[in-house]
């Protein structure tokens, strides 16, 4: 039988092709294979890989989920209490800004930053929340059993969508560019409050003596940078670590039944590794929750950090 | 032996202080919500951020190790 996603063309034992899969399903698609072929522009390539992908996605949902509910809220006038899925969103809303945001930016700033901290716990959440779910697999499944689209037809769009289907935020230049917003923004935050040159010197605590700065003000800088790279890396790790322990522990089938060359080794271990499977998609599940509520939350904390200087 | 032997041992390690530091944390959590019930929301706010940065170094190192792992032989 062959394997579901493109893994033919590594020969060899059962081991090498289970790592090839698994590192073929966490990473982002070849980029001389994208799933829309787009032109150069300006040296850089617009090419839709399956993480873009799943980025619209994203971002469509979010805009669906979030804009529609509260344009109809605010088109129905104030002082009446919001119905439906708007109701579900103030409650995630007035959570967020009342017991993560406004004790840490400061209840002067409040408004300022919940917009940005709010986006960014949506987008991460449903982000976190599409890798979990397998459209693109179904969809890859059917074409491949049902419709019969040979798996070595790299044409063929279904077997392009196969690519997708994987965690946006599992990708590191993801994160990176959701950590850098926030790297912007404590910059921004501490030019606002306290204007640009006192936002530098308040990186430091003054008033000690000089051989104290040699060395506090390299951990400053160093410690500026590690805030998000910390960010980037947390969500990223988290995101994919939890796809590698899934398959790593589904491919014990085909490994077992390599090693006692017979099918029924991987009957047996199957008994094991499924349910084991299933119970890290549930805490999966909480993780999802989780890590968009860690980026929000410390997304929140630096940018108050930056607002509220103590030393 | 190659040099990356050892490197699971290594994950294993991770995972070990990761644990007991986190383990800590509840536990003393836990502990002091049970001494003071009424200050819980304030204890958990306090136990929070320190226990996502400490999930984060841990995570941090567990990925590189796993780089290491994969890319670095």
């Amino acid at each position: 039988m062959k394997p579901i996603a493109g893994t033919e063309h590594s020969s060899g034992s059962v081991l090498d092709k289970v790592g090839d899969f698994i590192i073929h399903h966490i990473s982002n698609s070849d980029i001389h294979h994208p799933i829309i072929h787009l032109p150069n522009i300006l040296g850089i390539d617009f090419s839709v890989t399956k993480h873009v992908l799943m980025l619209w996605l994203t971002a469509i949902i979010v805009g669906t989920i979030v804009i529609f509910p509260v344009r109809s809220y605010v088109s129905k006038g104030a002082g009446k209490s919001p119905t439906g899925l708007a109701n579900a969103l103030e409650a995630i809303v007035s959570f967020l800004r009342d017991s993560v945001i406004k004790p840490n930016v400061g209840s002067k700033a409040v408004d300022t930053w919940a917009p940005l901290i709010l986006s960014f716990f949506f987008f991460i959440l449903v982000a976190n929340g599409l890798g979990l779910v397998p459209i693109f697999d179904t969809i890859g499944a059917l074409a491949r059993f049902v419709f019969g689209v040979e798996s070595s037809d790299e044409h063929s769009f279904a077997n392009l969508l196969l690519h997708g289907g994987a965690t946006a935020t599992g990708n590191f230049v993801v994160t990176s560019a959701l950590a850098s917003i926030t790297f912007l923004s404590i910059i921004v935050a501490g030019t606002k409050t306290h204007g640009f040159i006192v936002h530098w010197k308040n990186l430091v605590p003054s008033g000690l003596a000089w051989p104290v700065y040699i060395i506090l003000i390299p951990i400053e800088i160093i410690s500026m940078f590690v805030k998000p790279f910390a960010l980037t890396m947390r969500l990223a790790a988290n995101m994919t670590g939890g796809h590698i322990a899934i398959l790593a522990i589904l491919s014990f089938i085909p490994i077992f039944a390599e090693v006692f060359q017979t099918s029924f080794a991987g009957f047996g271990i199957a008994v094991f590794s499924v349910p084991i499977a299933s119970a890290l998609i549930g805490l999966e599940i909480i993780v999802t929750l989780v890590q968009a509520y860690v980026f929000t939350l410390l997304s929140a904390v630096f940018i108050g950090m930056a607002i509220n200087v103590h030393h | 032996m190659e040099a990356t032997t050892f490197l699971p041992i290594g994950m294993g390690l991770i995972v070990l202080g990761a644990g007991l530091g986190i383990g800590k944390f509840a536990a003393s959590a836990a502990e002091s919500i049970a001494r003071q019930p009424e200050a819980a929301p304030e204890i958990t706010a306090a136990v929070n951020l320190p226990l996502f940065l400490l999930e984060g170094v841990a995570i941090i190192a567990e990925a590189l190790t796993f780089a290491m792992l994969f890319f670095g032989s």
